[in-house]
């Protein structure tokens, strides 16, 4: 049953979790609007978009007209998702490695056509996973999960936070064109970081500003339309970069060698092949791209250079000095690497303040374990300063937004100037101030010598200024 | 054919055993894996603790390998696709154990007579057997040959956190030990410290101890307060509520998650700070309740510490073992027939708070049993540092797994010896409070107190709260969970 009344809040305020407030909004979507949510990171506009869902806790004010089957798609309903998977894990208590939940049944669940779920797997490539474990897909396969589960419960509202974050060209526009359709008999609200990726069907757009719906602006107003773009493309300030700690240095490498040397590499899973003969040399100054589509390998290929993934013992892998299984410990290999990743945001819920993350970074450690040094804490204040977080040096890092999130992980993996850094997709998740915050920056790292930058992205338009190797993995391939 | 190893020792030497316990420094690890590098790493089983284990060690720069019944490895069984996919050699014994410097037993505590007598021969001259629970030393008095060094290396912790806190840059708390009566080399220290280096665990703290005082405070602390309160104090509270007209799913559900939530205040800061979560009035309900329950349950933590010590209670679950379990199996299935077992938990809210306001019996539960089990160790000759890690440490970690699993499921994945004394306890217990519980009413189990004012008497306040704080196990838990957070800066 389609939507046939307005949703409408009148003078709400809505408090949520870490003490955020979206204060006296009003607003009313009626059953043939199309609304476009945007704001810079922390702004509140997927709180905004929260609170169609249910999400927090109402202080004051009415809310009208909620239907009662909403389809969500946001990184914070994503990561619920994985983290009930996790809590439903007993290998810690059983002794037993568990598999997990199946992404048929997680899709079925609360599927109420099974034939469009069929026809979306299809599209978006996940037929062949579909009996895989939910938790042990890429950070781009469940996004596509969540996505299949909104559009198939039979939704009379969708909400979709972030919804083409991480999608291979090919999903992308499957997508769009089924959004494009759907949206002809429902109402659909997007929260996005471009407004380049507004889709035609949006007739409006909200901009949230610290918690408070400032703008609403028609599509159609052009004049106002193209204000609100420039407000979201505010330009940078200027940007520089802190030093380097002169105590904590790394070990000099031997500048004959390559940084990495990875030769005839495979990564398996029983039968299942990830990638293999793959042949790949960094030398020291060679900034690299790597792409490929979700579920190629590339997080795989990265953590066998970053010894994270257990297989790196039975490759033939040559990093900074080491032949790996030669008995050098992982510390030895991680202080020459800074990293960045959506799943390293996830593991990093350790309760620890922002000046403590970016400290971490000079540890390679999750948390802070160590006692650091003044000079130490100098760095990681400037660093503060450059993200424009320096106020908020003793919160709790794991209240922040997730972009802000995403901005601190960037800085502690620079902090110490590593020889390589590696960018695993670093702007997934950013609004577009932000990203071009990020990309300045990693320009910046790339035309420093010291340096050598690996960067992992889908978005063709992130292109990097300084990067001229480029390596993409396709059917179990480099190509 | 057991031979009680703890029995066949002077008083003396029992006493110099038990009293082993020292958190160790930092500064006495500044070797890290020296004593283990180039060493050949064998370990035997693996589930969790076995795999995570080994993938720290190999990531600290050491060298691992498996070894599985020819059956396992046959079959392509669990254990070595384990093995085999994270990229770890696997073999039979014959194959790998007489290459070892260092053997790895990490099977279940049942299977270690057998799985000892199996590779001990097979085992190079002067080579290390490790251990992580010394049951088989000390009750079964296991023989190990005279050359090999025989430690323990037991990180306090399930093996999937042993490893995310590895990753993390951390590591867990972990406690060693060396078999004195094998250390022919006397390289027994450097090898277990190196070893604790190799799985992260010096960086969260370890303790030296001894074979015989792990095992007879280890003992101890799960059959009484750890697994054996918890299950007693589930089932009575739970009738009590029924009697009391408490809706069962909302009763069912201040249990399974309650002990969780109280206990989460007691590993923050101690007993006093559970007891301080409690408004005045009930805290001194609580306090006198712990009081009268310790009186009546005394002489039952003593008679579990004597039977633990004079070996009475291993020899009876050892022959409930060559029994099939029977016994065991059988006392596993009553607990499937619980009421409180068999009624799921509502899907009410309840506060964190209100777990302390309507649990007052469930905290007086858990002071009365950590204070108990504390005070009868240390009486028994346990030092204080071991008497804390058995009773307090250790009590969120199984109120956790209530909470995630009730009471079957928590009694099926506790050890074989934690699950068969929690049993001897819990049927002596549940009669003993018999008389005490007919006097308790939902007030301080269900519904909470429902003052209309809190005021109390500032001198019997003050006489509770010294009462408290006063107590020995909380003197001893203030200076160890100091060195743990000086060492994890928690901010």
């Amino acid at each position: 049953m389609p939507l046939t009344a307005s949703i409408s809040l009148k003078n709400v305020t809505v408090e949520f979790d870490q003490g955020f407030i979206c204060n006296k909004i009003n607003w009313t979507i009626q059953p043939d609007q199309h609304w476009l949510v945007c704001g810079s990171n922390g702004s509140g506009k997927s709180a905004l978009a929260a609170i169609l869902t249910g999400a927090g806790d109402i202080e004051s004010g009415v809310i009208r007209g909620l239907p009662r089957r909403i389809g969500v798609v946001s990184f914070e309903a994503q990561s619920e998702l994985i983290e009930a998977e996790r809590r439903k894990d007993d290998a810690d208590i059983m002794d037993v490695i568990a598999e997990g939940t199946p992404v048929a049944e997680i899709i079925s669940a609360v599927c109420k056509d099974q034939s469009l779920a069929d026809e979306l797997c299809q599209k978006f490539g996940l037929v062949p996973l579909l009996d895989r474990a939910f938790r042990k897909l890429s950070t781009g396969e469940t996004r596509k999960v969540m996505l299949i589960r909104a559009l198939t419960c039979n939704p009379q509202l969708l909400i979709l936070d972030e919804p083409f974050e991480g999608l291979d060209v090919d999903s992308l526009s499957a997508l769009q064109q089924h959004l494009a359709a759907v949206s002809e008999s429902i109402p659909v609200v997007i929260v996005l970081n471009r407004l380049d990726q507004c889709p035609d069907f949006i007739t409006h757009v909200a901009y949230v500003n610290d918690g408070e719906l400032t703008h609403q602006v028609k599509r159609a107003d052009t004049e106002a339309y193209q204000q609100l773009h420039q407000l979201l493309h505010l330009k940078t300030a200027d940007l520089s970069i802190p030093p380097a700690d002169p105590d904590t240095s790394i070990p000099a490498l031997d500048p004959a060698q390559p940084l990495v040397r990875v030769t005839g590499a495979a990564i398996r899973y029983g039968d299942v092949v990830i990638f293999d003969q793959l042949d790949w040399t960094i030398n020291a100054g060679q900034h690299w791209q790597l792409s490929g589509p979700n579920g190629s390998g590339k997080t795989a290929l990265l953590s066998l250079i970053t010894g994270d993934h257990p297989q790196c013992y039975v490759n033939d892998i040559f990093v900074f000095g080491f032949i790996r299984g030669s008995g050098e410990s992982i510390w030895q290999i991680k202080q020459f690497i800074g990293y960045v990743s959506t799943a390293l945001q996830w593991e990093y819920t350790v309760g620890t303040n922002l000046r403590n993350v970016i400290i971490s970074g000079f540890y390679d450690s999750i948390g802070l374990y160590s006692k650091y040094t003044d000079h130490q804490r100098d760095i990681a204040d400037q660093w503060l300063a450059v993200l424009g977080m320096e106020s908020r040096a003793d919160q709790p890092f794991t209240s922040q937004s997730y972009g802000d999130q995403r901005l601190l992980l960037i800085a502690r993996a620079m902090v110490k100037h590593p020889p390589l850094l590696i960018l695993d997709e670093p702007c997934l998740g950013l609004d577009d101030m932000n990203r071009q915050r990020v990309l300045a920056l990693i320009e910046l790292i790339c035309q420093r010598s010291t340096t050598t930058v690996l960067y992992v992205n889908h978005h063709a338009d992130d292109k990097i200024s300084g990067i001229e190797h480029y390596l993409a993995l396709e059917n179990n391939h480099p190509v | 054919m057991s031979n009680n190893y703890f029995n066949s020792l002077s008083l003396r030497e029992q006493l110099e055993q038990l009293g082993k316990c020292r958190f160790m420094h930092l500064a006495e690890f500044t070797d890290g894996v020296a004593a283990l590098k180039g060493k050949k790493m064998v370990v035997i089983g693996c589930g969790a603790q076995g795999l995570n284990q080994g993938l720290n060690l190999r990531d600290s720069g050491l060298d691992v390998s498996y070894t599985l019944r020819a059956e396992a490895i046959a079959d392509k069984r669990q254990s070595w696709k384990n093995a085999t996919e994270n990229g770890f050699t696997v073999g039979t014994y014959e194959e790998l154990i007489p290459t070892a410097d260092v053997v790895l037993n990490l099977t279940p505590d049942k299977q270690h007579t057998a799985v000892v007598n199996a590779v001990m021969p097979l085992m190079k001259k002067g080579a290390c057997l490790s251990y992580s629970h010394g049951f088989n030393i000390v009750e079964e008095g296991m023989k190990v040959r005279d050359d090999l060094t025989v430690i323990m290396v037991a990180p306090k912790c399930p093996g999937s956190e042993v490893r995310a806190e590895y990753v993390r840059g951390f590591g867990v708390p972990t406690l060693i030990a060396v078999h004195e009566d094998n250390d022919p080399n006397g390289e027994g220290l450097a090898l277990a410290k190196a070893y604790a280096v190799g799985t992260g665990g010096h960086k969260a703290g370890v303790l030296m101890s001894s074979f015989i005082a792990e095992v007879k405070s280890d003992l101890m602390g799960e059959q009484t307060i750890l697994c054996g309160m918890l299950q007693t104090g589930s089932l009575l509270c739970f009738d009590k509520m029924i009697e009391e007209g408490i809706d069962a799913g909302y009763a069912s559900k201040l249990i399974q998650y309650g002990w969780e939530t109280v206990t989460e205040a007691l590993k923050y800061g101690g007993v006093t700070n559970m007891m301080d979560r409690l408004s005045n009035p009930a805290k001194i309900k609580a306090f006198d309740l712990a009081e009268e329950m310790k009186d009546i349950m005394r002489p039952l933590y003593n008679k579990h510490q004597d039977d633990i010590m004079t070996g009475k209670f291993s020899e009876t679950m050892m022959a409930d073992w060559a029994n099939d379990d029977k016994e065991l199996l059988g006392w596993r299935a009553d607990t499937a027939e619980s009421a409180y077992e068999k009624t799921a938990a509502a899907d009410v809210e309840i506060s964190e708070q209100e777990y302390f306001d309507n649990g007052i019996l469930m905290v007086a539960m858990v002071k009365a049993g950590v204070e108990l089990a504390f005070e009868t160790m240390t009486s028994a000759g346990i030092i204080a540092d071991s008497a804390y890690y058995e009773s307090l440490h250790e009590t969120p970690l199984i109120a956790n797994t209530i909470a995630r699993k009730k009471l079957y499921e928590m009694n099926s994945t506790i050890s074989d010896t934690a699950e068969y004394g929690c049993y001897l306890y819990n049927h002596a217990c549940v009669p003993l409070l018999g008389d005490f519980m007919k006097n308790i009413k939902s007030d301080v189990i269900g519904a909470g107190m429902q003052l209309n004012h809190t005021g109390v008497d500032n001198a019997r306040l003050i006489e509770v709260n010294e009462a408290i704080r006063s107590h020995p196990v909380e003197a001893i838990g203030a200076t160890l969970r100091g060195h743990m957070s000086d060492m994890k800066k928690i901010v």
